[in-house]
């Protein structure tokens, strides 16, 4: 899962318990086996929500429940190396992002620093990773670009939890045509092919900015967090604990978000953790077909498009930004990973 | 059987209709004239663009747009281009190399992925086995923009250069397969890996089932075991990702067709978009989500040879 | 086992669509020597059908120009001389009597007439047509009848300073005189049209416009479906009556990326790229020798001041400032690798009436531009509008850097998608910055580096997208324009330049530059002032 495929796959590598998970979840068969193996019985759950009927009403109890998933799957991380490599890695990803003066003393976005006539000098001490095509200090623009990409990411994996989480669990929640309507138009927008949808819709915004790159990712990529959402919620809606709480007569919106949302909530954080480097990989095939990110600002994909054209003569001005975006990605795929893991000890 | 099937195919009109209603709305919305983008960089006459604007019915509303282009698509007819070209030629000829593209991926996605994960599976927590989890792990995080500038750099120029000889030619489809060969490994790459650690868990599950060890107790040999019991059942989910993957490869082949400059329909649909040809850009776009319900209905049918407890009603 | 039938069905399809498309490229990649194997040349796809009078880019006139004859071509001198015209006669550079050579046939057989030129020119100038050279033909007579503009029908088809005299000789009136039109005349857009080419109606047929009938050098060999076909291919036409080229067929590659091309020259699937990319250049000059050309080309790249939008720029200092703030020469050298040249005329110095040097503020300057800027109080945020496609990102981006670094200002770049945008902004006044243009001549004089982009009249038809109007710079022009002879107008023409140079509406950066590489298997290959190959020269290697 890459560039080319803006989530779609839900991208939970090698995850037994989803047969029909990458790119048709919506195949009966998938669906059918998902239902009967997933969440539903996977034993850390049941036994540690305290959704028994007595215990909802109580503060108390709604600050234990999330303890208990949370705080054992936060134990279980910790003890993990891939966890810890990865989160070392984003660590020092999101300082780069948030404060890059402390990694480089060029201002890349200052032109006095630039020096057309130094242009495509290889790797030396003044230019640790060279220069490029306009004779700016290629370390100092990666480092820079770091803020911009990950912006992207983030923002996009925000908006794709919030609207596809919420329709799928209206979906899931309610059934019926809400249920058909929204999974139609879901359906829609999944079969359209991401990049080429992305691509088509920054067309229409002229200029690419985090905003409007952020908005055609989620606008694809939405429906898998649906799909994934939905299914959570139809199996949770069987449990035990929220028929016993309907029965006690829960309001349908408490339901929902205090009893149905907590207990369905994991698999979708899992996939967005993963998701999270593949828009960033996403943002930079698009940028780099010219319609992702604009100059003057700085990101990876845009830094590989700008040194495209000149890349056998200098390779290093498209090597490195290509080298943070892998690394960058490979971390957060590694962190959805564990935390799939311990989110999901059956795995295992 | 046969009424599940009409029933899925039902099911893909609304949303094979509600994509091109999208796509066409999309591209109407686009900014910048057609014909403008026809004269270059030299200014046309706006009278001139006036009377162009009326030939090709640019002044409608966007609905009767839509319609013109819909009722022509159901009598076979996907519009032209500007220039005159049945929009069906241009795509099958596009078409063509993508298809190329895309099954050359296939077929290494399934040889490859496949392979690595058996050679896991079968030494599970050795080494080997960790090393093929970790370099399929690298290859999921190293997106498609940068294996394909870095294989293109070492395989396409520097060989060659090092070599004398050109083994990977470094762009364009004159080499007929051998040009493919690079691009659909790029393309490919991610769904290597996912492959082979979806054969590599599926596979390890099953081989620790009961009827797994009940084979070996009689004695079959372990040849036989595993390609006839278990790899068969591990088999299911695999075929159903190879399926879902051929639409996505298609869709995601923009980006190697531009790197290795393969004049596929990724690079069609780009160039369409620049040049505001909106025949082209909706009739590719309709086209992929057609692959796309076709593939994943193939796989669901599969599904049920597969795995004979599935049955369709 | 069903699946395993399913996958080798699957398996055997990619197979055989890979096998087909194997065999596809064979054919065109074998032994370059034998006696049937065309000359093949690199082009860029044509934007449109090949409508002579409809076509204003360099990839559709490159093919043209291989079926059709030009009535004048250009000597070493850049000076026309009659190549299908017998004669072209005028005493008051008004009225232009034209006749041409008799022993010219169509590739269908006919005679080539003067009525066939007639017919032709009233077509392209006829808005009902909606032809992009309309505008060629705005000088002769009788050109308003057939122009009156959106919404309103033409009273007549033809112009009535256009009549064929008899059957080889017509003659043109202009509606003032221009001492230039004869330079005109060697412009894909006068190319003459055969009967064949009209339908009942008077239109030019798209079967046409797919497999032209010219009367030049080349036939086309079969219909041309734009968009699916890759090659061209052409024959030899035997009825040709002047020198023929010394091979039988020529082959036009349609390739999308130069890079390609060059790649694919390098291996010999191709003999003549006009055109290399930038990053191609070191390699051409080093390994290919005598078959590298680099030449003058007849464009120029300037930046423009949006004098029409706003008033920012109208202190001339602002303007001399920002041009010599621009570092012509890195630029040219950096990120073109010499495929452009620093600019230092409004003239290109491919022409007669270029002048080395003759503008100063082209001249780099960092201090005295900072001085100037700050005591003409320049705007402390510039703005530059430019289409980033076609490698214009990299100068423009090169731009921007000189003038925050030299200037001490903020440049924001506006990008647009298309070049026509930032025109329709600019006309609307919604864009009030500097922007990037270009002029490629339409004929080679002097004359039409100053007409069509600064004359007052070309704000509205030409490329004057500053919107520079000067009524002396106008008068000079006429004067040039009615002068005895080209000797003379370009006096008058120089002294316009000289107005330029000094108000500077738009600042030259650099001036293309020819390159092009031609493989081992040809040679005499030699590119003309239109930037097209001359194929009477060019022969086969065995």
């Amino acid at each position: 899962m890459s560039d080319t495929t803006i989530p779609r796959t839900p991208g939970a590598p090698g995850a037994p318990g989803a047969p029909g998970a990458p790119g048709v979840p919506g195949a009966p068969g998938g669906r059918r086996a998902r239902h009967a193996k997933r969440p539903a019985q996977s034993s850390p759950q049941g036994p540690r929500s305290p959704k028994d009927p007595g215990g909802t009403g109580t503060p108390g109890a709604d600050d234990a429940r999330p303890a208990g998933l949370w705080s054992d799957a936060w134990h279980d991380l910790r003890r993990r190396p891939l966890f810890v490599a990865s989160a070392v890695l984003i660590g020092v990803i999101l300082l780069m992002a948030v404060v890059p003066q402390l990694f480089t003393s060029v201002d890349p976005y200052d032109a006095v620093n630039c020096r057309l006539g130094d242009a495509r000098q290889a790797p030396s001490a003044d230019h640790w990773f060279g220069t490029d095509n306009q004779g700016c200090d290629t370390f100092a623009r990666t480092v820079y670009g770091t803020r911009v990409s990950l912006l992207v990411g983030l923002s996009a994996t925000v908006m794709t939890v919030l609207v596809g989480g919420l329709l799928g669990l209206l979906a899931g929640f309610r059934g019926g045509w809400p249920d058909a309507l929204l999974s139609r138009v879901a359906e829609i927008f999944f079969a359209i092919p991401s990049v080429l949808g992305a691509l088509l819709i920054l067309a229409v915004f002229r200029t690419g900015t985090v905003w409007t790159v952020m908005l055609a990712l989620s606008m694809l990529a939405w429906p898998m967090t649906f799909r994934i959402m939905r299914a959570a919620v139809i199996t949770a809606k069987g449990q035990d604990y929220v028929i016993a709480a309907r029965a006690l007569g829960a309001s349908g919106g408490r339901l929902m978000f205090r009893h149905i949302l907590p207990n369905s909530v994991a698999s979708v954080i899992v996939v967005a953790t993963i998701n999270l480097g593949v828009f960033i990989a996403a943002e930079a095939g698009l940028s780099f077909l010219g319609v992702g990110i604009q100059s003057p600002s700085i990101s990876w994909g845009l830094m590989i498009a700008d040194a495209r054209p000149r890349f056998l003569e200098a390779a290093g001005p498209l090597l490195f930004p290509a080298a943070f975006l892998s690394v960058t990605v490979l971390a957060f795929i590694m962190l959805g990973d564990a935390v799939r893991d311990a989110l999901d000890p059956k795995l295992r | 059987m046969g009424r599940y099937l009409i029933r899925r195919l039902l099911q893909a009109i609304p949303v094979l209709l509600g994509a091109t209603l999208l796509i066409y709305a999309v591209v109407f919305a686009l900014p910048g004239d057609p014909i403008a983008s026809m004269s270059g960089e030299k200014r046309m006459d706006p009278d001139i663009v006036g009377i162009l604007r009326d030939q090709y019915h640019l002044n409608d509303p966007f609905i009767v747009q839509y319609w013109h282009y819909i009722s022509g698509v159901f009598q076979g007819d996907f519009g032209r281009t500007f220039a005159g070209v049945e929009v069906s030629e241009i795509i099958a000829s596009k078409f063509q190399v993508t298809l190329n593209l895309a099954f050359t991926a296939l077929v290494m996605e399934a040889v490859i992925g496949v392979g690595l994960g058996l050679y896991a599976a079968l030494r599970r927590g050795r080494a080997q086995d960790t090393l093929v989890l970790a370099s399929t792990l690298v290859l999921i995080s190293i997106p498609t923009l940068v294996t394909g500038f870095v294989l293109q750099l070492l395989l396409g120029v520097k060989l060659k250069q090092s070599t004398g000889i050109e083994i990977f030619p470094v762009a364009g489809v004159s080499d007929g397969l051998r040009s493919y060969l690079l691009p659909a490994f790029v393309l490919a790459g991610t769904s290597i890996a996912y492959l082979a650690r979806l054969t590599r868990t599926n596979l390890a599950e099953t081989l620790r089932a009961d009827y797994i060890r009940t084979a070996v107790a009689k004695g079959l040999p372990r040849r036989r075991v595993i390609g006839r019991h278990a790899l068969r059942n591990a088999l299911i989910p695999l075929v159903t990702y190879l399926g879902a993957d051929l639409g996505t490869l298609m869709g995601g082949a923009v980006i190697t067709e531009t790197i290795f400059n393969l004049p596929g329909i990724g690079q069609e649909l780009f160039r369409s978009v620049y040049e505001r040809q909106q025949p082209v850009v909706v009739g590719i776009v309709t086209l992929l989500v057609l692959v796309y319900i076709l593939a994943n209905l193939i796989v669901d049918l599969l599904y049920a040879v597969l795995d004979p407890r599935i049955r369709y009603e | 086992m069903r699946v395993f039938k399913g996958a080798k069905i699957i398996a055997g399809a990619a197979l055989l669509s890979l096998g087909l498309a194997a065999c596809g490229s064979g054919t065109s990649t074998g032994d370059a020597g034998g006696a049937d194997q065309p000359v093949r040349m690199r082009i860029g796809e044509p934007q449109k059908l090949f409508y002579p009078s409809d076509t204003v880019e360099s990839e559709g006139a490159e093919v043209l120009a291989s079926i059709f004859a030009p009535l004048v071509k250009y000597d070493e001198d850049k000076k026309p001389v009659e190549f299908v015209a017998e004669s072209i006669k005028t005493n008051d550079n008004r009225v232009w009597t034209i006749k041409i050579k008799s022993k010219f046939t169509w590739h269908n057989g006919e005679k080539l007439i003067a009525q066939n030129y007639v017919d032709a020119w009233n077509y392209a100038a006829n808005q009902e047509n909606a032809q992009s050279t309309n505008y060629f033909f705005a000088r002769v007579r009788g050109y308003d009848a057939l122009n009156p503009g959106e919404g309103k029908t033409p009273s007549t088809d033809k112009m009535s300073g256009l009549r064929a005299l008899d059957e080889e000789t017509f003659q043109v009136t202009l509606k003032q005189p221009f001492s230039q039109f004869l330079t005109m005349l060697g412009y894909s857009a006068f190319y003459p049209l055969p009967k064949a080419a009209f339908d009942d109606n008077g239109k030019v047929t798209e079967a046409y416009a797919k497999k032209p009938i010219g009367q030049g050098m080349f036939q086309i060999d079969k219909p041309y479906n734009k968009g699916t076909d890759q090659t061209i291919n052409l024959t030899q036409y035997e009825g040709f009556p002047l020198d023929k080229p010394k091979f039988k067929k020529l082959q036009f590659k349609v390739y999308n990326s130069a890079e390609t091309a060059w790649n694919d020259l390098q291996a010999g699937n191709i003999d003549i790229q006009e055109q290399l990319p930038p990053s191609a250049i070191s390699a051409a000059k080093a390994e290919l020798g005598d078959r590298y050309i680099d030449q003058e080309d007849a464009s120029i790249g300037y930046l423009g001041f949006p004098l029409v939008a706003s008033d920012v720029y109208d202190d001339p200092r602002i303007r001399r400032a920002i041009s010599m703030a621009i570092d012509r020469k890195t630029i040219t050298e950096t990120v073109f690798s010499g495929t452009r040249a620093p600019a230092d005329d409004f003239i290109n110095p491919l022409l007669p009436g270029y002048r080395p040097g003759a503008c100063q503020a082209c001249v780099y300057d960092p201090e005295g531009a900072k001085k100037l800027y700050e005591e003409a109080n320049g705007p402390r945020t510039l703005q530059l509008g430019s289409n980033m496609d076609n490698g214009h990102k990299e100068w423009i981006e090169a731009v921007a850097n000189n003038l925050r670094s030299n200037l001490g200002v903020t440049v924001e770049l506006d990008q647009v998608e298309k070049f026509q945008e930032i025109l329709d902004r600019l006309e609307a006044k919604q864009y009030t910055g500097m922007f990037r243009s270009g002029w490629l001549i339409d004929y080679p004089s002097a004359e039409n580096y100053l007409t069509p982009v600064f004359s007052t009249g070309a704000i509205k038809t030409g490329a004057n997208y500053a919107g520079y109007s000067n009524t002396d710079f106008d008068r000079l022009l006429a004067k040039g324009d009615s002068a005895a002879s080209l000797e003379e107008g370009l006096k008058y023409y120089q002294q316009a330049d000289d107005l330029l140079l000094r108000d500077l509406p738009m600042i030259p950066i650099f001036y293309y530059r020819m390159n092009a590489a031609f493989s081992e298997h040809v040679r005499g290959v030699r590119i003309n002032l239109l930037n097209q190959v001359e194929w009477a020269s060019v022969e086969k290697v065995a």
